[in-house]
Parts: C-alpha cells; sequence; structure tokens
C-alpha cells in the first residue's frame, strides 16, 4: 500500500461544503465499481482529511456496525469532524447523485415495465443479479471453515430463515447472545 | 426441493399508505429493521421481500426480483434498494407520491444505524478491546454466513424459473467467487441474453 511520507501532516478538518463535495466525489468517482478504494484514494491521498490507520479503522467500524458498509464509512468521516451534522452532510454528499438517478431509472422500471423491450431486458438481467446474491454467502465462508462451531451456527441460521420462515429480528434477538456467550473472550483477550 | 422451489400464488390487497396507522406501521418496520442490517444490510433482503410482497402487498415476487436487479446494476450502495421498493409502495398514485415514499422508505431504513454509527466513531477507543466488541463480531458473523445463504437463495428462487435461467446464475456465481470481472459485465450479457430471448423467466 503506497502510504504518505509520514511528514505529510493531515489537513485542517474540512467544512461541511467540503465534506458534501468530496463524498460527492466520491460517489461519482465509483461510478463503474470500487467505492472503497476511491474514497481511500479521494479521502486519504487527495485530499489529505486523514491517514491511512484512522481511514482502516473507519472500514473496520463500519463493517462492524449494522448498516451498509459504503454508507456508514460517510457516516464515519463525516462525524470525525463534525459530529451528528457532519455525519448527515457526508452521507447527503455520498447519496444525492446516485440516489437521484435510482428514482428515475425506478420511475422509468415502475412505467415501462410492461413493455417487451424492458421485460426481455430484466428477464435476462435477473438471472445475473441471483448468481450475485448466490455469491454472496460463499465469499465469506472459507474465513470459518475451520471453526466447526461457526460452521453448525452458520447452518442453523440458514435453516431457521430458508426451511422455517423465521424472521431477521426473533432470529438474531435469540441466536446472537447464543452465539456472542460461545465466543465471549475468557481470561486474557487478543492483543 | 422442488417443493420449496415452487411459488405460492396467494390473493394479496394492499393497504392505502394515506391511512396514517398504517402509514406509522410501515415506517416502524423499516426503522425496526435498520438495527439488524448485518454484513452490510443484504442480510436485510428476505425481509424487504416479507414487508413488500407478502406483508405489505406493494410488489409481486416477479417486481422484486427486477428492483433488485435494478438496485445491483445501478451505480451507489446496493441497499438503495429500499427506496425503490418504497417507490412501489406509492407509484400508483403519481409519481411524485413515488419519489417521496421512495425517499422516507430509504431515510426510515438508515436513520437508526446512522446514529448508532456515529455514536461508535465517537467512542470507538474505549469499544475497541472491550470484550462486548469481540464477541459482538466473532459470534454474528456465523448469523450473517447463514443468513447470506438464505438470501442468496431466495432470490435465486424468485428469479429463475427454468434451467437455461439457473445456468446463467450458477455461472456468474462461480464466475463472481473466481475472477475480479466487474459485475456490470455479467449483466450486460445477461441482458442481451434476455434481449434474444434465450433466457426466461
Amino acid at each position: 500500500m503506497a502510504a504518505n511520507p509520514p511528514s505529510q501532516e493531515p489537513t485542517p478538518a474540512p467544512s461541511h461544503l467540503e465534506l458534501f463535495l468530496g463524498m460527492q466525489q466520491v460517489a461519482l468517482s465509483s461510478f463503474g465499481g470500487g467505492l472503497s478504494a476511491w474514497s481511500e484514494r479521494i479521502v486519504v491521498e487527495q485530499r489529505r482529511w486523514m491517514d491511512e490507520q484512522a481511514f482502516l479503522t473507519g472500514l473496520t467500524v463500519a463493517r462492524l456496525l449494522p448498516g451498509p458498509n459504503q454508507i456508514n464509512m460517510a457516516v464515519y468521516i463525516g462525524s470525525r469532524f463534525h459530529g451528528l451534522s457532519g455525519a448527515l452532510v457526508a452521507l447527503a454528499g455520498m447519496l444525492l447523485l446516485p440516489f437521484s438517478l435510482l428514482m428515475l431509472l425506478g420511475l422509468a422500471y415502475y412505467y415501462l415495465r410492461e413493455t417487451m423491450v424492458v421485460d426481455r431486458l430484466l428477464a435476462g438481467v435477473i438471472t445475473a443479479s441471483a448468481g450475485m446474491a448466490l455469491s454472496m454467502g460463499f465469499k465469506i465462508a472459507h474465513s470459518y471453515s475451520r471453526d466447526p462451531v461457526a460452521l453448525g451456527i452458520a447452518a442453523a441460521s440458514f435453516l431457521a430463515m430458508d426451511l422455517f420462515h423465521v424472521r431477521l429480528i426473533p432470529l438474531v434477538l435469540v441466536a446472537g447472545p447464543l452465539a456472542m456467550a460461545w465466543y465471549w473472550p475468557r481470561r486474557t483477550a487478543q492483543p | 426441493m422442488t417443493a420449496l422451489l415452487a411459488h405460492v400464488p396467494h390473493v394479496c390487497l394492499s393497504e392505502p399508505l394515506g391511512n396514517w396507522r398504517h402509514l406509522l406501521a410501515v415506517i416502524w418496520d423499516f426503522l425496526s429493521l435498520s438495527l439488524f442490517s448485518l454484513g452490510g444490510g443484504n442480510t436485510l433482503l428476505n425481509e424487504y421481500h416479507h414487508l413488500a410482497v407478502d406483508k405489505y402487498c406493494w410488489l409481486n415476487s416477479r417486481q422484486f426480483a427486477d428492483i433488485y436487479a435494478l438496485a445491483e446494476a445501478a451505480p451507489g450502495p446496493s441497499s438503495m434498494i429500499v427506496g425503490l421498493i418504497g417507490m412501489g409502495a406509492a407509484v400508483h398514485e403519481g409519481p411524485l407520491w413515488g419519489v417521496l415514499s421512495g425517499v422516507s422508505a430509504e431515510a426510515a431504513i438508515l436513520l437508526p444505524s446512522t446514529l448508532l454509527m456515529v455514536a461508535a466513531s465517537l467512542s470507538w477507543n474505549r469499544l475497541r478491546e472491550a470484550p462486548v466488541r469481540i464477541a459482538f463480531e466473532r459470534g454474528l458473523g456465523p448469523i450473517t454466513l447463514g443468513i447470506l445463504f438464505a438470501v442468496g437463495l431466495k432470490i435465486l428462487r424468485i428469479s429463475d424459473h427454468d434451467t437455461p435461467a439457473y445456468a446463467m446464475s450458477a455461472v456468474v456465481c462461480l464466475l463472481m467467487l473466481r475472477t475480479r470481472i466487474s459485475p456490470l459485465w455479467f449483466m450486460a450479457v445477461a441482458a442481451v441474453l434476455g434481449l434474444l430471448g434465450l433466457v426466461n423467466r
């Protein structure tokens, strides 16, 4: 990873407007994908709002806490400088353009979905998106392959939801505390 | 397995959102789901399907598969699908109501997790080594894994109904795992196959 030389200090805290524009730049740059890489390039390398370390901490927190990862990351960046108002401004900058575009696409869909072309087009696209959805579980499965208890918990959660139609909230409220108790760090915590 | 794959049609009537008690119930459903979006939000897809298709009857399964594809193909976080669901709930009243409803749904799903994220960002140094943080991360991970498989299978079931479609999804799944090709390419190829009539619903 090409880190900045340690002599380069982060610049002073960005204003609300700079936060908004910066996150908008991130959103625009990543229109083809790779949002997290763009976010790092712009926030750490170009604008120097924070160093690599602070950015990586943000990624950790964003992945750990509930909520979409990229959106949580924007909230982390914004709240670091201006608390709640900074978070909301960063969030707005991140979402304004893509969400407006999605609303337009949505309107086009709801009004044109009966037409032949749109119907055929989507009949194709949904096979690809279904494949993408299926890959989500496989993508993270390998990190648990050496932990039979984790695989057991995963299998039980899968069966509860797929076979017995248990809803997410009760599932997490019951299985979550049990799994947390099992994995509660004993004696010395990991360094 | 085939019994599980079968889609059971049922009569479903949506209630108007103009009834404020109903509207509050809808908003509460989205607000409360927010804090349960583990693993980046994809774990919520089954719940969105349950709310939009089974509980509130805004969409049918086929439309849900469509807007999932739309949200994945469009730039920006795919969790914005909530905006499309909200739009589906009110778009029959006109485009403006559709957009307003879409924005409200997105705001409701993001608000609680955003507030929690702000709190966590500001107190992370104390949380970092806390046992509860470690137990949360290690305990909720496997649950997320199981839910993601259930979600993947659900989307697969509502999207694909014939062999070529299942084959296409399997190939895309494999390529997603084995290559770093942008998923937009898979969608473009699949769109062409759809236009040519080679894959069907």
